[in-house]
């Protein structure tokens, strides 16, 4: 089923399906690749309790100017080594990761993102907006062009 | 993300989640238009594209001349700039930390320092 408003990412990794698993739920690699390129995540600013109501909450700090970034999360199902979801306390957003082992050293990761859930309760809005946000960014793409 | 940016794009979100309002904003990012210009693709009447021009009005979608007496709709792209920039962002975040995930990834498997990192 298309939600309301999704995001999915996909990304092949080189490497075994429980390794992969470990490194998004075990602070001590996650900090090493949680903050995108010129952000940090500090391993002792992250909290990461990996079962179903556990915490996850980092803090990205930019490394050009010190800016923070903190995000706080409640994980929802935790499922080693093959599903990861959580939601995000500020936003309401739901992260679900999907590990898929494509051989013994290959996985895919999937992200879904459900994002900005209360745009789509208003009335007008229950009519269907069956095109996800990858479609609504194309067709914005397409828009500005 | 600021309120104001989120609240913005809520309203931006909401009022492109229909078809009919999606084609308005499409024709307007031709050019200016009247409603009746705007009504006429559609089976529709003219207070039925009314009520959603003022969908897309509120949003900030839109804008309408006050002064002009066909007052010609108008589309701001600056409204659509913020959610695509929200998009462009979140996607880029994700990319960023699997380009460094790939790199942690190699160092953890010494025997596959060789092989250059792995792409989709």
């Amino acid at each position: 089923m298309t939600e309301h408003g999704d995001l999915h990412f996909s990304r092949t990794f080189d490497a075994p399906r429980e390794l992969v698993f470990a490194c998004m739920t075990d602070a001590d690699h996650l900090t090493h690749f949680w903050g995108p390129a010129g952000v940090s995540a500090p391993r002792d600013r992250i909290t990461l309790d990996a079962r179903p109501g556990g915490m996850f909450e980092t803090v990205m700090v930019n490394d050009a100017d010190g800016s923070e970034y903190p995000t706080s999360a409640v994980f929802d199902e935790v499922r080693p080594p093959e599903l990861l979801v959580w939601t995000e306390s500020h936003s309401g957003m739901r992260v679900r990761s999907e590990f898929i082992s494509l051989g013994p050293e290959r996985t895919e990761v999937r992200i879904h993102q459900t994002s900005v859930p209360e745009a789509f309760q208003a009335p007008e809005a229950q009519a269907g907006f069956l095109s996800s946000l990858d479609r609504f960014a194309a067709y914005l793409a397409g828009l500005a062009s | 993300m600021t309120t104001q940016t989120a609240d913005t794009l809520d309203a931006a979100f909401a009022a492109l989640a229909d078809p009919t309002r999606r084609a308005i904003v499409s024709r307007l990012a031709r050019g200016d238009a009247t409603v009746t210009e705007l009504a006429a693709p559609f089976a529709m009447s003219l207070p039925g594209v009314s009520k959603h021009l003022r969908v897309l009005e509120r949003s900030g979608l839109i804008s309408r001349r006050r002064e002009a007496q066909f007052r010609p709709c108008h589309l701001e792209a600056g409204a659509l700039d913020g959610a695509l920039d929200w998009i462009t962002t979140n996607r880029r975040l994700w990319d960023e930390r699997f380009d460094k995930l790939d790199a942690l990834l190699i160092d953890l498997q010494p025997a596959k320092k060789r092989t250059g990192r792995a792409r989709d």
